[in-house]
């Protein structure tokens, strides 16, 4: 569907600016690239064999990724070395 | 269950005040109180009286630094007590915060901690601010911007004595949140029916209040420095995984800069019952599900309080999940229909 890397690269570009990283994000044959603080990262959607959707490519090492959610934090434990993620917590029901 | 109400506002604000007016009045007999002093000698449970279904108990030290232990054993050794006869038994919890407390803890705390969330709901969150020096206290100290960014009503105290500068001061806190209703306390007194209905969802009739939150008017971008108040509206029913994707990456990407977050939701798979969500900072209540729409609106909106949190990003951010998941679907599908036509052939 030719429509998601743009959901994907409006989405990277929008975190880059969320993040307060400088850098670019560009979209060419179905590949998402980021180029930031001296790294560059590919993000390309996975072969359709492996139970992925997602291959990020980061300063050259590749690693699989199973959605969006698992793409954003691989981008951002790069791009932002001081960030530590919260879990999600659910309240004791009501 | 017993509905507890934050009551914060900056030091001085009249929270106090405002407080033993409330413990005056019948309708708010029955009223536990914690009241939570910084400092070494605390006065303010002495200016306050309780009649003799109420009662008043003391926490010093600053409550949003030692809240989850403190706070959740003082509300279950209550509730133990209330048990056993041996406190009045309470029908409401306000808990007065101390005038430098944030008041997001506390609010997470209510919410998760086990001794306690199952008996308790949150009632809402009152944040008083003077009509002398709100504004100028506004101006200069981060912990009163967020104590008005977080509630759900806010009363102006000291009225009588700054006629002329309310105008700006009821401006300033409409930007910053433009959700709550303000109301006026005259020397403290003031309607408690009007301040202490504000729980975001009543477990016990099942209705919503939302009709202040979900106004058009709290949809529009306000700002403040860092603090940011707006709604993301969504016509299209959203899928489950999708908001579920959505809440775990907020969760996680902005933590604390996440101060509040509710929403009625029109959930793809459940379209005539609407779901209410409710979360402070990384912590959401399970959705509560209301036994119809309240009105014809049936989009979903959601109202978010940041701190430096982009609306744009939040944007992208749905509806790029929501397209994965979308993708995702109709592969599923493809490929059943795929494998029911080998099965067929």
């Amino acid at each position: 569907m030719n429509t998601r890397p743009d959901h994907v690269r409006e989405l990277l570009a929008q975190s880059l600016a969320a993040w307060q990283v400088t850098g670019s994000v560009q979209r060419a044959n179905g590949t998402i690239l980021v180029r930031a603080d001296a790294h560059e990262i590919r993000i390309a959607p996975a072969p359709p064999d492996l139970p992925f959707r997602w291959m990020v490519t980061i300063d050259g090492r590749t690693r699989g990724a199973i959605s969006l959610v698992a793409v954003l934090r691989q981008v951002r434990a790069a791009l932002d070395p001081g960030y530590a993620a919260s879990r999600v917590r659910i309240a004791v029901p009501s | 269950m017993i509905q507890v109400s934050v009551l914060t506002g900056f030091l001085g604000s009249g929270k106090t005040t405002l407080l033993r007016h409330l413990l005056r009045q019948p309708a708010f007999a029955r009223t536990a109180v914690i009241i939570n002093e910084f400092g070494e000698i605390g006065l303010d449970h002495d200016l306050v009286e309780a009649s003799e279904d109420s009662f008043i108990e003391l926490q010093t030290g600053c409550l949003c630094c030692k809240v989850r232990s403190d706070l959740a054993q003082t509300l279950a050794d209550m509730l133990d007590r209330r048990d056993q006869g041996r406190l009045p038994p309470f029908e409401r919890v306000v808990i007065e915060t101390s005038g430098l407390a944030d008041p997001a803890p506390i609010l997470q705390t209510l919410m998760i901690d086990a001794k306690i969330a199952g008996r308790l709901v949150l009632g809402g969150v009152v944040t008083t601010v003077d009509a002398v020096n709100g504004a100028s206290t506004l101006g200069r100290e981060e912990i009163s911007v967020k104590q008005v960014a977080l509630a759900d009503r806010l009363v102006v105290t000291k009225s009588d004595l700054a006629i002329g500068t309310q105008p700006q001061l009821i401006g300033r806190l409409k930007e910053l949140n433009p959700a709550a209703p303000v109301l006026r306390a005259h020397y403290g007194a003031l309607d408690p029916r009007r301040l202490f209905d504000a729980g975001l969802y009543d477990p016990g009739t099942k209705s919503l209040d939302a009709r202040s939150w979900l106004a058009e008017k709290a949809h529009a971008h306000r700002h403040d420095a860092e603090i940011t108040t707006y709604a993301l509206v969504r016509e299209e029913p959203i899928r489950a995984v999708t908001l579920a994707l959505f809440l775990e990456t907020l969760a996680e990407h902005c933590g604390s800069d996440l101060l509040r977050l509710k929403g009625i939701l029109n959930i793809a798979e459940s379209p005539d019952r609407p779901a209410v969500m409710h979360g402070v900072q990384h912590v959401f209540h399970p959705l509560a599900w209301l036994e119809r729409w309240p009105s014809d609106d049936r989009r979903s909106r959601i109202v978010f309080i940041t701190r430096r949190i982009p609306r744009p990003w939040i944007e992208a951010l749905l509806d790029a999940l929501d397209a994965e998941v979308a993708e995702t679907e109709a592969g599923a599908i493809r490929r059943r229909v795929g494998e029911q036509l080998q099965l067929r052939g």
